[in-house]
């Protein structure tokens, strides 16, 4: 072994599950644990301050999930998740985790994920997925509910029922809710797969709306339709968005 | 009873129509056909002692058919021949001269008439036996299928929650080394949990003070998970402590309590227990806070729609059954009749 270090954060909410981490790495002075987290707001926070090289991350939290927790770091650590529930198992290695510890685990269980964690450190290839793609495997418990959105170091939970419409900007989406709009790292087309249809639709190549804040559809003298919202907002409207729109509210009516 | 007695009224008619193509007087067979009937109508109803003697179930049919023949001709003996005695008596009076001898010439007919009307008595019985017998077997169907469903609820209820096991469990573990009289404390607190909700697990009714002897050793076992993010108030009132409820009835409602609840808060709160007499019904609620970030869930969730329907089968609409998020904090309230205040069947 070398005598390189690694730096990590434990994020677990409750402290004994923190506590039998940190036991087993008391053993592995290469291992520096920089922050000790109790829930996901924490975990970003930490990791945005330390970059750490290890992440041992609990999945059922308060506040953010642990996959909702990845789906904001930049750049992604190499991450173990540890945690009861094997139904995430699937999810957890298609956010490329290096593994996924079992509670309760011995220490031969935890020695093995440790060495593949730091053998992942020491190849040192940027192995994480994109967040785009994360926020695709990562909760594939579809619909979504809400959005998780990071403004510098401050996390915002968006519940979708916020949220009015959405607007592409390159490789972001502006996420216009009544009070605020956020940006997010994800291309439109990544969120319009997420998103229930019978809620949102893609009226444009740029812009979903949330379909109950449609008020009503208004043609241009230069014969295109344009969708104006309940507070006002106009928003054009494709050809082919027409086309769905019209599918939509036909089938609404009857 | 009455549609009986109303059911002889034509077999008089039918026994003074006979009498009169016999060349009767009018009152004489009036005065001979309405005792008999009524006599017939008591005397006849002694085959429901047969009817019930001999179910038609048990397949011994030729036994059965002479102890109905047998039944038959004594019955109707006794019938005939306590016509022609009030023949003979009436015979004596000044106004019924010869009735005797019409009576007595009659006899065969009688004898005959008493058997066919005691075969038809008895025929009515078994149908009436059969008719109530179906019935009592729907009621008694309806009733094990709700013994039947509750017993599957129960059974699901008693199933461990495997998480939750494996969450204490790992609490232990860290325990082994941090403090291990509290490693101890936590595998007894365990056990109590498992070994009592095994036995509410075979029960139907359990006292409330029963139940929530296991809601306890099960909220200390997240206590010590959970920490301080977790305080429990209890708010049981000993008038109501003695009252029968369904067994596991709240547990599933406190464990929801804890995984919607609690374990969603970074900051925690506080799982509320209340339990009175409200005159003769019991009012339960159970309240925890949840996080406002997470969005609501409409409508039941399955373990709610449990605890609902054990109680829609046991009381139908004797019960209410509330469940909502008002102000961040969730409380579900039932109300359904005090057990113990009710006559047991």
């Amino acid at each position: 072994m070398s005598d390189k270090t690694y730096t990590a954060i434990i994020v677990d909410d409750e402290d004994l599950a923190r506590a039998i981490v940190q036991e087993h790495l008391g053993a592995h002075p290469e291992i520096q644990v920089v922050a000790s987290c109790a829930n996901g707001f924490e975990a970003v926070k930490a990791a945005g301050e330390f970059k750490p090289d290890l992440l041992f991350l609990d999945i059922q939290m308060p506040k953010l999930t642990g996959f909702e927790v990845l789906e904001l770091l930049d750049p992604q650590p190499t991450v173990v998740f540890i945690t009861a529930y094997d139904q995430h198992a699937l999810k957890a290695f298609e956010v490329h985790a290096v593994d996924y510890l079992l509670k309760p685990f011995n220490a031969e269980r935890f020695e093995e994920a440790l060495v593949r964690a730091k053998a992942r450190c020491d190849q040192g290839s940027p192995s994480g997925p994109q967040p785009a793609e994360l926020s695709d495997a990562a909760r594939s418990d579809w619909p979504l509910d809400r959005l998780v959105v990071k403004d510098g170091t401050k996390v915002t939970l968006i519940p979708l029922a916020k949220l009015d419409y959405v607007q592409a900007q390159d490789d972001y989406v502006l996420l216009k809710t009544p009070e605020k709009s956020h940006l997010k790292q994800q291309t439109i087309s990544s969120l319009e797969t997420r998103l229930d249809p019978n809620r949102f639709l893609r009226i444009h190549r740029s812009f979903i709306i949330q379909l109950d804040r449609l008020n009503r559809l208004e043609q241009t003298p230069s014969e295109s339709w344009v969708a104006v919202l309940a507070d006002g907002t106009r928003l054009p409207v494709s050809k082919s968005g027409y086309a769905r729109l019209k599918t939509v509210l036909e089938k609404g009516s009857v | 009873m009455g549609t009986y007695l109303l059911g002889w009224v034509p077999i008089g008619a039918l026994l003074v129509f006979v009498a009169l193509t016999q060349h009767w007087g009018l009152l004489e067979a009036l005065v001979l056909a309405v005792p008999m009937c009524v006599g017939g109508a008591f005397l006849f109803l002694s085959s429901w002692y047969l009817c019930r003697a001999l179910p038609l179930s048990s397949a011994r049919f030729t036994s059965h058919w002479l102890a109905w023949i047998i039944a038959a001709v004594i019955m109707s003996t006794l019938w005939a021949w306590s016509a022609l005695l009030l023949a003979w008596i009436l015979g004596h009076t000044s106004f019924f001269p010869g009735l005797f001898s019409r009576a007595h010439a009659a006899l065969p007919t009688l004898m005959g008439m008493g058997i066919i009307l005691y075969l038809a008595t008895l025929t009515l019985h078994y149908l009436l036996d059969a008719v109530e017998r179906g019935k009592g077997a729907e009621a008694r169907e309806a009733e094990f299928r709700i013994l039947a469903q509750d017993a599957e609820l129960r059974a699901l209820r008693a199933q461990l929650n495997p998480h939750f096991l494996f969450n204490s469990l790992n609490s232990i573990s860290a325990l082994t080394t941090i403090d291990p009289a509290k490693a101890r404390t936590m595998c007894i607190l365990l056990s109590d949990f498992l070994r009592g909700s095994l036995r509410l697990g075979e029960k139907r009714l359990v006292s409330l003070a029963e139940e929530v002897e296991l809601l306890k050793a099960y909220l200390s076992i997240e206590q010590i998970r959970f920490g301080s993010r977790l305080q429990v108030a209890w708010e049981i009132d000993p008038a109501a402590a003695g009252e029968e409820i369904p067994a596991l009835l709240l547990q599933p409602l406190v464990e929801n309590a804890i995984k919607h609840g609690i374990a969603g808060l970074t900051e925690g709160g506080v799982v509320r227990v209340a339990a009175r007499r409200e005159g003769h019904a019991l009012e339960i609620r159970v309240e925890n806070p949840v996080d406002e970030d997470t969005p609501v869930v409409h409508g039941l969730g399955l373990g709610l729609r449990q605890v609902r329907s054990r109680l829609q089968m046991r009381f139908g609409d004797r019960m209410k059954f509330e469940a909502g998020v008002v102000d961040g904090v969730h409380r579900v309230q039932m109300v359904f009749p005090a057990q113990n205040s009710e006559a047991k069947p």
